[in-house]
């Protein structure tokens, strides 16, 4: 098997050699303690409960389940979106604290899977938030999920898991999709491009006609009802 | 986030505040939410919300062959997906008129009985999760790794084990593998006084789930009740029994009933009915040296297999319940209607949503996972 060596490119480095040293040092620490939300989306969820409890026992690895998702650094999908599955996975994604990554588990969160033909499944998950890592498979083996977990670390530790600044400089093809299947009044609590601004992610993604279009339909945060779906009925007297 | 045709209402003061439990939430079991209307502690009002797994597998059946609906069956019911196969299968079966023989359906209740198992020990596992109590989550799930083993070496697949095609079982076991599936049974039957001393005979367990979410049996009866959940409340009736199936007729084994109906009658009966499959399966690993020959009947071409038309009918007891299929064909190479009645849909639903009311927040998770209720089944 040929290899091709990628040659290295040296770059000069600016900034305080000390905040490398450190900058580093967070990341070595970032990696080493993770805390998963698994959002249980689909099939793949069966296959968690073996990986966390002790006989492939993820605690090895400083991966804990966590229950809220602002103390969360992974989201994992675990199978399937359906639509409405769909809206409450991107409320979850957006109310994470950065950094955060994100997990697609068996295939059909890669091109849909066994529905592939379905009316009720959204495809492709990296259409409508920033993917860092599939690992594929119907469903892969605990073996594969703490594999895939592993690969994440690394690039965690490397500093190549930084999929989720891609959300905020592609925001408006984000949107464009969200809008695509959810409609045009669809719209988050979460204010992203604010956040986009506290982070210094602008770029020429940020913006552009979807963006337009949630600003013409947008409601004040304080006005927007946080109830999903239909709501109890008070009983009318 | 809202429905297109909301409309902001005010509501009158009041003590109760309304609470989304799930989809996302540790103590639900799966991608599933409950709407809850709380006054202090206590439900007044619980409206189920399903829909997060909806795939629309009826739809989806229609537009595959005969063969390839059997890769897409397991997928309904998540943690127990062989009788979704199986059933399926035995519907084709029916409507082609096609013998099984006789190996391949003690095969079928072999792959059965170790299926009712692994879940059975999930179940424990996470009904004691919601109490609180950890180890027999970690020791349920372990065990349930000991049969998915065996899944993975004599069906090739771990969780869902695409074994059966219509007409019979995919392939002969392997050397050795009923030494095997002896010892870890034996393994499990001895790990059981332990699970007592653990789990069911603990009092934190006993006190929580005694009296909690309480039906009758003609509650059960109106409601569409079926399994271990009827069983709890004092009918002995099982499919396995009543209605025989493969050779479930030549077999020996005991219904298990509880009187009280509650969440602990409930677990309890699910712990009987492990020592009946582990009986079952010991029956079956002795009779299935004497029993040779094929493994499958003969059939056609299956990419061009046109199933004479007709309507069918076919139930079995999964680990939940009972599952139904309704399959009509019209001549095609496709199946014209899939009806799955699973038994998840009505314990999920209107059970769960009946018995919510009136207990405290923290025992819906438990009543939930007492009920054995199966999302992705709810929704299919």
């Amino acid at each position: 098997m040929s290899s091709i060596k990628q040659i290295p490119v040296i770059t000069e480095r600016k900034g305080n050699p000390l905040a490398r040293v450190f900058d580093e040092f967070v990341r070595f620490c970032r990696s080493r303690s993770l805390f998963i939300l698994h959002y249980c989306t689909g099939c793949g969820a069966i296959e968690l409960p073996p990986a966390m409890t002790s006989r492939f026992d993820m605690e090895r690895l400083g991966i804990q389940p966590m229950v809220s998702p602002r103390q969360a650094d992974i989201l994992l999908i675990t199978g399937y979106v359906s639509i409405k599955t769909l809206k409450r996975v991107i409320l979850t994604y957006e109310q994470m604290g950065s950094p955060k990554y994100v997990i697609g588990i068996c295939s059909c969160t890669v091109n849909g899977g066994m529905y592939w033909q379905s009316y009720a499944t959204a495809k492709k998950l990296d259409e409508y938030m920033p993917v860092d890592l599939y690992i594929a498979g119907c469903m892969p083996r605990p073996e594969a999920v703490l594999a895939g977990l592993q690969k994440l670390m690394d690039r965690i530790h490397s500093g190549e898991a930084n999929s989720w600044e891609d959300y905020f400089r592609n925001y408006d093809y984000y949107l464009g999709n969200q809008q695509k299947l959810f409609g045009e009044n669809w719209q988050t609590p979460t204010d992203i491009i604010t956040e986009a601004k506290h982070y210094d992610l602008i770029d020429e993604g940020t913006f552009g006609k979807h963006t337009q279009l949630l600003e013409q339909h947008q409601k004040p945060l304080e006005a927007l009802d946080m109830r999903l779906g239909h709501d109890l009925k008070e009983p009318t007297e | 986030m809202r429905p297109e045709n909301y409309e902001a209402q005010r509501h009158p003061p009041s003590n109760e505040f309304e609470l989304n439990f799930g989809p996302n939430h540790p103590g639900i079991e799966g991608n599933y939410a409950l709407k809850v209307k709380l006054h202090g502690d206590v439900v007044v009002e619980a409206k189920a919300d399903g829909g997060y797994l909806h795939r629309g597998f009826e739809k989806l059946m229609e537009q595959r062959l005969w063969i390839q609906n059997i890769a897409l069956v397991p997928r309904i019911c998540v943690p127990d997906p062989s009788p979704m196969e199986v059933c399926y299968a035995m519907a084709v079966e029916e409507l082609c008129g096609l013998d099984v023989p006789q190996r391949a359906q003690w095969l079928r209740v072999m792959q059965l009985e170790l299926s009712r198992i692994a879940a059975h020990l999930f179940t424990f596992g996470g009904h004691a999760a919601t109490t609180g109590m950890y180890s027999t989550m970690y020791w349920g799930v372990a065990d349930r790794d000991l049969i998915l083993d065996l899944f993975e070496e004599f069906t090739g697949g771990r969780v869902y084990s695409i074994y059966n095609i219509p007409g019979g079982v995919r392939r002969e076991l392997p050397d050795g593998f009923l030494r095997r599936i002896s010892e870890t049974l034996d393994y499990i039957e001895s790990r059981l006084p332990d699970y007592d001393n653990l789990f069911f005979k603990n009092q934190v367990f006993v006190k929580r789930a005694k009296g909690t979410g309480v039906m009758s049996q003609e509650q059960a009866l109106a409601w569409g009740v079926t399994g271990p959940n009827l069983r709890a409340t004092g009918l002995a009736f099982d499919v396995r029994r009543d209605d025989p199936y493969l050779v479930y007729d030549q077999l020996d084994f005991e219904i298990p009933t509880e009187a009280h109906g509650d969440a602990w009658s409930r677990t309890l009966v699910r712990r009987l009915e492990l020592v009946e499959s582990i009986r079952i399966l010991r029956q079956v690993v002795a009779a299935l040296p004497d029993i040779r020959g094929p493994i499958r009947a003969p059939i056609p071409n299956p990419l061009a297999w046109n199933v004479p038309v007709g309507e069918v009918y076919t139930r079995v007891e999964s680990s939940k319940g009972e599952l139904c299929y309704f399959v009509v064909s019209d001549g095609g190479p496709k199946p014209y209607r899939v009806h799955v009645r699973g038994p998840s849909s009505m314990h999920a639903v209107q059970v769960l949503e009946k018995m919510s009311v009136g207990s405290r927040i923290e025992d819906i998770a438990q009543t939930m996972f007492s009920l054995d209720a199966c999302p992705p089944e709810v929704d299919r």
